[in-house]
């Protein structure tokens, strides 16, 4: 048994942190939420100079060939500092889909997604169908084009192209949208926790290609697993820092004639933050230990769960132990709250999870 | 002991039903349903339907031109409001500083503000909390001084909800540094047009503009504005907090959205089937169900303790504590339920989400979810409240 990371695993954490300690103080994060794009393309430029958007790609592709681990290393110091970058879009979805996916163009896509010269977004999910992964209802009709609606497209008025999940004769398949087709429109959006997303229509849109691997939906919920995994990671540096930042604000607030942090009954409140935090830590590491694919894929639903509920308290008690302060939008604290909140229901929320873990 | 409504009571419940059919406004009435915000100009409209009627003193004694109503017609009364999803009433004036005002002020003051508040005339707000002084209200530093005829006020007030629509505020001011921090604490009337006076915004984690910091940069305010005695106020303070705390519990208002929420749960799919057949969810709401139970009958009890003569004590803190938690269950349940159709967003950032097809409800399940953050804080937050009851009731 190891349950340590290696030594590049290491250096890439050291990295990022440094980075996140560096450049990107929560005023420079508000001045990339509110700024046009949503993020900050001078970040997303480092990023890839500094090899990060090449982590999960095989070397062929001028990829660093890292496995979920090494994703999860990244997630965790994004969280603790809450990056807006579309990494998770781009790299985790998209990129995951084409690096799964069988078809002989792909290289080209993912050498752009590693340089960063491409965005790319994956469209799955469709309004008001759930979580279902095959519960779709856009489709290639026998012209070959494309009809149907997609939401929660995240980083969609960023992208230059989507990938969009779509049935396909008796099959599924992704066919490949540049943003500027004919019969697309891209609806955009802000969401609570300041990143971009968006809904997508086609009516009769004609695909640039269309991916049509047999086993594409199979490929789709690999990659939202591995999705799940990485926000997770994220959550949980995310609490950390949520607890952290509370232990801080309740030693220099004093009420009372003495600091809050002297109240036994707030000590508790925070010894209880930080014990959900090690909790999802310890699960979290499981999952990463676990190589027996099929108990993998349950503990990951499993995960989601425990994280859900994990970073809901966490952020919520933050919140509360910040009093009045904790709920304005000048503090960091909030906006931990609201990025937990969706870790906690995109891509289903904790019970959904959690009967798919009773099912597995 | 029973529960039924007398014949009287039913045909009192007849009343208001038939009062909100004929005169609750179409246009406001849509906007609450939509979960719009409303206008300034609209919040007063509603209130002075409301005063015309003779029904805006539900609270108050007959003698100050209140209904004099007994706990179950107020119950009666407050709950075919919440089931209609009427605008709550801004509370400052009419349940806060009037029962200060008609214990403790003068005549002259009773005559003066009184009816005026009864009419909706003024929009009164709350100077208590300031960023020193929170959880440990009595340590407030705004000073006022005496000079002659007039006190003059300098410092600071946050979190006074909807300063920006006010007329006047009632304001705990600090008139004596020596002795106990809860004396030399006086309570005293504003009007939020002196000069001197400034309201800055504070916009909160859900986007929206509701509560403020108050400056007072040399404030001349008449002698007379003081209410009881200058050094009394931490006594009138505590008076009305625990009229606050009482009026904050919301039962009506969460049975109505509890309602809602399983009916749209029917139409919502996270899985292949409608949420409103989830395991998890039903009980959930169940679990919700039988909480506001207990939390319906506490609230009666204390109307009914009330109409026996009994003010309301420190027990509204229990209210208080489990009222507001049960405010967040329900606003993080609509959340859950919404999932990933709650992220549009029209919050801080100034965009509007009306084209997207996620439900309407569904895209401010997060901004409600986030603005009852606020709740377990504001009016003491509920830790303070726990203390309260330790002390004052349990008297550990």
């Amino acid at each position: 048994m190891n349950l340590s990371f290696t030594e590049e695993q290491i250096l890439l954490k050291d990295s990022i942190s440094k980075f996140c300690s560096t450049d990107y103080d929560f005023e420079s994060r508000m001045k990339s939420v509110n700024s046009e794009k949503g993020y900050s393309p001078e970040h997303w430029r480092m990023f890839a100079e500094l090899g990060w958007l090449a982590v999960p790609f095989s070397e062929e592709y001028g990829g660093l060939d890292g496995d979920q681990v090494d994703l999860s290393v990244v997630f965790e110091e994004f969280g603790k500092s809450l990056v807006v970058e579309p990494y998770l879009s781009n790299i985790v979805l998209a990129g995951g889909v084409l690096r799964r996916i069988n078809w002989a163009e792909k290289g080209t896509f993912i050498e752009d997604l590693v340089s960063g010269s491409k965005q790319i977004s994956l469209a799955n999910y469709e309004p008001q169908k759930g979580y279902n992964l095959s519960n779709i209802d856009t489709a290639i009709d026998a012209d070959g084009n494309l009809n149907g609606s997609k939401s929660t497209v995240l980083n969609a008025t960023n992208a230059d192209y989507f990938l969009v999940f779509t049935k396909n004769i008796d099959s599924y398949a992704f066919a490949l949208v540049p943003k500027d087709a004919e019969g697309i429109e891209v609806k955009g959006y802000k969401t609570y926790d300041g990143f971009v997303s968006g809904e997508l229509v086609f009516k009769n849109c004609k695909p640039e290609a269309l991916i049509s691997d047999e086993n594409s939906l199979e490929v789709l919920e690999n990659v939202i697993l591995d999705a799940l995994v990485c926000i997770c990671s994220e959550a949980i540096g995310a609490m950390e820092k949520s607890y952290q930042l509370t232990i801080e604000y309740t030693k220099q607030r004093e009420q009372f004639g003495q600091s809050l942090s002297k109240f036994q009954a707030l000590q508790h409140r925070m010894v209880d933050m930080f014990m959900e935090t090690e909790y999802a830590k310890s699960f979290l590491i499981k999952v990463l230990a676990t190589e027996d694919d099929n108990e993998k894929v349950k503990l990951t639903y499993g995960l989601k769960n425990q994280i859900s509920k994990a970073g809901k308290q966490v952020g919520e008690e933050a919140v509360q132990l910040h009093g009045g302060m904790g709920v304005t939008e000048e503090m960091s604290i909030g906006h931990y709250l609201k990025r937990l909140m969706v870790i906690a229901n995109i891509f289903g929320s904790a019970d959904y999870y959690l009967s798919k873990y009773i099912e597995k | 002991m029973d529960l039924n409504f007398s014949k009287e009571d039913m045909a009192f419940q007849e009343e208001v039903k038939d009062f909100l059919d004929k005169e609750y406004p179409q246009h406001i009435r849509e906007k609450m349903d939509n979960g719009d915000d409303l206008t300034r100009e609209e919040i007063v409209e509603w209130h002075k339907i409301v005063a015309k009627k003779g029904w805006m003193g539900h609270s108050w004694p007959v003698e100050h031109g209140g209904t004099g109503w007994d706990a179950t017609k107020r119950y009666i009364y407050l709950r075919e409001l919440a089931m209609n999803g009427c605008p709550l009433f801004i509370p400052f004036g009419l349940q806060m500083v009037a029962p200060v005002i008609w214990t403790f002020g003068s005549q002259k003051q009773k005559e003066h503000y009184l009816p005026r508040i009864l009419n909706f005339d003024d929009w009164w707000c709350q100077g208590y909390s300031e960023p020193g002084s929170g959880s440990d209200l009595a340590s407030l530093k705004c000073k006022a001084e005496r000079v002659g005829d007039e006190y003059v006020i300098n410092g600071a007030k946050i979190w006074t909800t909807l300063a920006q629509h006010a007329d006047w505020i009632f304001v705990l001011v600090r008139t004596q540094d020596t002795g106990k921090k809860q004396e030399g604490i006086t309570f005293i009337l504003v009007d939020m047009n002196t000069p001197g006076v400034e309201v800055k915004p504070i916009i909160t984690i859900d986007g929206d503009h509701e509560v403020n910091y108050v400056f007072f940069n040399d404030v001349r305010v008449p002698a007379e504005n003081v209410v009881g005695e200058e050094g009394q106020g931490w006594t009138y303070a505590k008076f009305l907090l625990f009229h606050e705390r009482s009026s904050i519990a919301g039962a009506p208002q969460m049975r109505r959205a509890v309602n809602a929420l399983m009916k749209r749960a029917e139409k919502i799919y996270h899985g292949d089937n409608p949420l409103s057949d989830d395991p998890s969810f039903k009980s959930k709401i169940a679990q919700f169900n039988l909480d506001l139970d207990a939390l319906e009958m506490t609230e009666l009890r204390g109307l009914a303790a009330e109409r026996e003569g009994k003010g309301p004590g420190p027990e509204s803190s229990l209210l208080k504590i489990k009222g507001t938690e049960l405010q967040q269950r329900i606003t993080t349940l609509a959340l859950e339920a919404a999932g990933h159709e709650a992220l549009p967003f029209g919050g801080p950032y100034g965009f509007k989400n009306e084209e997207i097809s996620s439900p309407k409800i569904a895209q401010i399940s997060a901004a409600k979810y986030l603005n009852f953050r606020k709740v377990t804080i504001y009016g003491g937050t509920n830790e303070i409240q726990k203390n309260i009851i330790a002390k004052a009731v349990l008297g550990i």
